[in-house]
């Protein structure tokens, strides 16, 4: 036992250090070879990529062999391992807590900077790429240094005393197949931002400040926003399956700093189309990279750190001024290059007027910008006020919801408007023929919705305004279908508008389900329905259960006379705390959401529960299935213009233009 | 034909519709709320005062069932607002009890800088915009046309749109 012990702590010591060692090495190497124009150092750079990478691999591999083998001798595995945590779960616990949380991050970032590598090594002579090579590296070994220094991944626990120690990971982390997949995913997108960061500090550093660096970056910037995208719609599913308060989403700090990035970064895929189109607003897009991946940065450092509290915040007072250095560092090298490259920065041209597509760009920053400040101040102001006045406050969902609605809804009416824009400039004529159709979309999603019955001003507009900016994305894409065939579908303007069908989908089904979700209380006994909302439920039975790690009661909830649905509470015996699990009726209209209230007799006879009626709420999955969607075919190469000359927006067909 | 259907008269006929349905919609809304809405709504607005991240609308706890009731006894009286009756569960608990923050003193910031934004953001949208048409009114001298004759004269090149 101790002789693997102390093994797996060796060689995961040893992969970061050769990690750590390959990375600086790959960078310095790099600077060097530019510097002196060595050809032969030159070629030799890729192999430090793949040490890295073989570092990251190695360690995560060794960590997870730890977790496999239940070697406590290492302080991870007496943190987050236990002898009986199921198999899945036990794989999953690598990233359950900080340290083995930051080593996922390692190994997504080392697969990046690996495949960049892989994909450009014949252009490593070409400064651009070197110097976005020099930033990856970099960027991985501060990784690197952060594992294996300040956090100590593998590091040795003290002797396990098994009666506190050894718990496995939080009760919440072991109960749904969702764990597997929301924090790679969204690492994947988290981390994915580093590659455009990377190119956009060499497009600075090498002075080519044009649009070539943004060709190049392109698709990384789609998926890994596309992965953030998915990861963050996982979260909220896990959420909604997991935690049984019948919510997807609850503004916690972390949930904020998984958000932050994915705002700025929708952002600069809208901005980046104005500079590759007319070569304006340089700075602007390199700032929306910079301030992505910083945040992605600050996000950690705020929720990691242990400076603010969160249901999923994991603690630990090391790192914290690390991660907080190498924000400072990343804002001030940024804006120090900025400024440095002013002049270049320039761009000729003008935007003509605010009636077009440009201008429609310009406005969703300004909007999504504001969101990512109002966001980031809502999650920082309690420490604000704390560190002005020692004082605690508190900036909850309520307040979130407020400003986020008005902006939502300013979203939906942009999304509606800015797909018939063409660039430069239009004319009221040609908005009052491309919009009348979409308007009459909208007129009839507020028609069907007052005919159902929906009340209150704000859905009613999102509802309406959600049918106008569905009409106008299936215009574009009809039209589209209709002269290019399939290829209608593919190419970053029509992916685009499938990825606007599922923001406006979840959109709806946001709206639909905060509104009108139906919450009661009932204390259910055997034989006696109940009806609400026009639903029966009855109790079949309680039922208790017992396993190796936990106890429970599980109640049979037979629902309109069918299936039966089985809410229950857990108790892990390991933290003795009553976890609630729901039970969902998944339906196209309404989900039934049942959960059993942790009042409940293990061998009583009554089952308090709670039943939500959340209308609309699988369309948010769906939705975000058509946004994944939407970006994948808008990552497909489009329908080529043959000559810059081409006009910029085709011209409408107004005889046969009728949708 | 299809010109006429998209006319003004049809977009004003449009717009009574969409007007004409969100009165009715919003006007459905107007009914006072129940006695268990109010409660709803207020615990809602409260954060549990011993857990992380719940309010007491969610939370399962005694101090959040506590409040609960409370909720209900004022709601019940009849004569006290919302936001009374939260300020008294915030002088018991203390601010950090209120997920809405307060409107006066420091924390009235997080309202204000949020408006003072979007302010800040349009004005400087707007400013940029009003540049934009100065440069595009500027009128051509002959050095500038001279840069044109000699751009066309030997532009065969497709990267014409690389400024």
């Amino acid at each position: 036992m101790l002789a693997t012990a102390s093994l797996n702590g060796i060689v995961g010591h040893a992969a970061l250090i050769i990690g750590l060692a390959a990375s600086v090495f790959g960078a310095l190497g790099l600077v060097i070879a530019n510097v002196t124009g060595d050809g032969r150092l030159l070629r030799t750079i890729s192999n430090y990529a793949w040490m890295a990478l073989g570092g990251a691999v190695v360690a995560v591999a060794v960590m997870e062999r730890a977790l496999i083998t239940r070697d406590f001798s290492l302080a991870y595995i007496q943190q987050v391992g236990s002898r009986d945590t199921p198999a899945l779960f036990n794989v999953t616990a690598l990233w359950s807590a900080l340290e083995g949380s930051i080593l996922l991050w390692l190994l997504i970032l080392a697969i990046y900077t690996a495949v960049i590598m892989k994909r450009n090594r014949q252009r490593l002579d070409d400064p651009l790429v070197a110097w976005a090579l020099v930033v990856m590296f970099t960027v991985t070994a501060f990784f690197f240094f952060l594992s294996f220094g300040p956090i100590d991944a593998f590091k040795n626990g003290p002797v396990p005393d098994f009666t506190r120690c050894c718990l496995g990971p939080n009760p919440l982390l072991q109960n749904h197949i969702l764990v597997l997949f929301h924090p790679p995913i969204l690492y994947l997108g988290y981390v994915g931002f580093t590659v455009p960061f990377a190119f956009a500090i060499a497009a600075l550093i090498t002075g080519r400040v044009g649009e070539g660096w943004l060709v190049a970056t392109r698709r990384w910037a789609l998926y890994a926003w596309g992965f953030l995208t998915v990861g963050i719609l996982l979260g909220g599913w896990w959420s909604y399956e997991v935690l049984g308060w019948g919510g997807v989403w609850g503004w916690d700090p972390v949930e904020n700093a998984s958000f932050l990035p994915w705002l700025t970064g929708t952002a600069y895929l809208h901005s980046v189309l104005v500079q590759e189109r007319r070569g304006m607003l340089r700075v602007w897009n390199i700032s929306l990279l910079v301030a992505t991946f910083s945040l992605t940065i600050l996000g950690t450092f705020i929720t990691r750190s242990g400076v603010l509290a969160s249901v999923h915040a994991f603690s630990n007072g090391t790192i914290g001024p690390y991660l907080l250095g190498f924000f400072g560092v990343i804002v001030a090298v940024s804006l120090g290059l900025i400024a440095w490259r002013g002049d270049r920065l320039r761009s000729p041209g003008a935007i003509d007027s605010p009636i077009s597509r440009e201008g429609a760009f310009l406005a969703n920053n300004v909007i999504f910008t504001v969101f990512a400040f109002i966001v980031l101040l809502g999650t920082v102001f309690p420490l604000i006020v704390e560190a002005l006045q020692n004082r605690q406050i508190a900036v909850g969902p309520p307040f979130f919801d407020r400003l986020s609605m008005p902006i939502g809804i300013t979203l939906l009416f942009l999304m509606a408007i800015a797909p018939v824009l063409p660039w430069r400039k239009a004319s009221t004529e040609l908005l009052r023929d491309r919009l009348f159709w979409p308007a009459w979309c909208g007129a009839g999603a507020l028609a069907i919705s007052v005919f159902v019955g929906a009340d209150g001003l704000a859905p009613l507009l999102a509802f309406m305004l959600g049918g106008f900016a569905g009409g106008a994305a299936t215009r574009q894409l009809l039209l589209a279908l209709r002269r290019q065939g399939w290829r209608g579908l593919v190419g970053r303007a029509n992916g685009g508008m499938v990825v606007h069908l599922g923001v406006i989908i979840v959109a709806v089904a946001l709206a639909a389900s905060n509104s009108y979700t139906r919450v009661a209380e009932f204390t259910l006994q055997q034989g006696k329905p109940v009806s609400y909302q026009g639903h029966t439920f009855e109790l079949v039975k309680l039922q208790q259960f017992a396993d190796a790690r936990s106890t429970g009661v599980k109640a049979l909830i037979r629902v309109d006379g069918g299936k039966s649905y089985a809410p229950a509470i857990t108790t892990f015996t390991n933290f003795g705390t009553k976890i609630p699990t729901p039970s969902v009726r998944n339906g196209l209209l309404n989900d039934l959401y049942l959960t059993l209230e942790p009042s409940v007799r293990f061998d009583g006879t009554e089952a308090p529960v709670k039943i939500y009626v959340k209308p609309l709420i699988v369309w948010l999955w769906i939705g975000g299935m058509l946004m994944a969607a939407g970006t994948v075919l808008a990552g497909f190469p489009g329908r080529r213009r043959r000559v810059p000359t081409d006009p910029v927006s085709a011209p409408i067909e107004l005889e046969s233009a009728g949708v | 034909m299809k010109r006429a259907v998209k006319s003004w008269p049809s977009w004003v006929l449009l717009v009574m519709v969409v007007a004409g349905l969100l009165a009715v919609g919003a006007a459905r809304d107007a009914a006072p709320r129940s006695p268990k809405e109010r409660v709803e709504d207020i615990s809602k607005r409260l954060a549990c005062p011993i857990c992380e991240g719940e309010s007491v609308f969610e939370s399962r706890n005694a101090d959040s069932d506590a409040i609960r009731v409370e909720i209900a006894r004022q709601v019940d009286l009849g004569t006290v607002s919302d936001d009374q009756i939260i300020n008294f569960i915030a002088q018991r608990f203390g601010s950090k009890v209120l997920l809405v923050p307060r409107a006066t003193g420091i924390d009235a910031l997080v309202w204000a800088l949020p408006a003072a934004a979007l302010v800040c953001a349009v004005v400087g949208l707007g400013v940029a915009f009003h540049r934009w048409k100065l440069a595009a009114d500027t009128i051509p001298d002959d050095a500038d046309r001279a840069l044109v004759a000699d751009a066309l004269a030997a532009d065969a090149s497709p990267d014409a749109d690389e400024p």
